[in-house]
């Protein structure tokens, strides 16, 4: 579904920024941390902060928002998780 | 090459701990499945320790927890045991899952180039939510448990015999249920 060329080719813009700290702020449990790579483990008030600062972990974090988003919006999620059996 | 399993365990962070406690249910469906696994735990999760097992053993099947990138495999501290360009061949012919970021990108494609081995991995970071009252007792996370069983299910099904495209499959089809699980709370 998601391979590093897409991730790769996605310039991160404000807007991208700002839907992805919404995203971060209105579904993740503020109990729960986020593995990612070799970053450990961050909390939800982590998370946002790297977005806005912008820095590498920010960039992967919103990167990932917009794979999912673009698979949402094509179809592409929706058909693999009706396929699940 | 000899029927059999390398399993690696680091433990040295929040994330290995949690990869390495979700990864004790391959150990033993390997032991039920009559198959010899070899663990790498915590400091043994080290490239001489590997190098020595993977030369001495020559097990047809490693599985990798740990930290990675593009052109790395690391184990235990950090420590790198495979690095493309200087021992990606010690994987040449092997069945290898690797649960380790970026790891499929490249250095998995390498690695299976012109062989007649598998390379099952991520070509992103790898990535998981996990609640951090169970840190301590990582299995007991419920959290967790829906990413890293899911992806367990890739060397658990070569271990039950299916071909690794088979594996893959059912690792993502896993995953698949588990969101659908989450999303049908929304109703």
């Amino acid at each position: 579904m998601e391979n590093k060329k897409d991730s790769k080719n996605i310039e991160i813009n404000k807007r991208m920024k700002e839907l992805v700290i919404a995203r971060i702020d209105a579904q993740v449990p503020s109990n729960l941390r986020l593995a990612i790579g070799s970053y450990g483990g961050m909390s939800k008030e982590e998370m946002i902060e790297h977005v806005k600062k912008g820095d590498e972990i920010g960039s992967q974090i919103v990167k990932r928002h917009m794979l999912f988003l673009r698979s949402l919006a094509s179809g592409e999620f929706t058909r693999a998780l009706a396929s699940a059996e | 090459m000899r029927r059999g399993l390398i399993l690696t365990l680091p433990k040295y962070d929040d994330v290995t701990e949690y990869l390495s406690a979700f990864s004790i249910i391959i150990e033993k469906i390997s032991k039920e499945k009559g198959i010899f696994c070899k663990l790498l735990k915590g400091e043994s999760a080290n490239k001489e320790e590997f190098e020595k097992v993977i030369n001495n053993l020559d097990c047809k099947m490693v599985v990798f927890n740990g930290h990675g990138s593009e052109n790395t495999i690391a184990g235990n501290g950090g420590n790198i045991l495979i690095k493309l360009g200087e021992n990606e061949d010690l994987l040449k012919n092997r069945i290898v899952y690797a649960r380790s970021c970026e790891a499929a990108s490249n250095l998995g494609e390498k690695c299976v180039n012109n062989s007649e081995g598998c390379f099952i991995g991520y070509n992103l970071p790898f990535e998981f939510y996990f609640d951090p009252e169970w840190v301590g007792n990582p299995i007991k996370d419920n959290t967790a448990r829906l990413f890293l069983e899911s992806s367990n299910l890739a060397p658990i099904s070569i271990i039950k015999g299916n071909n690794s495209n088979e594996a893959h499959e059912r690792s993502k089809n896993q995953m698949l249920k588990n969101i659908r699980y989450l999303l049908s709370f929304l109703k």
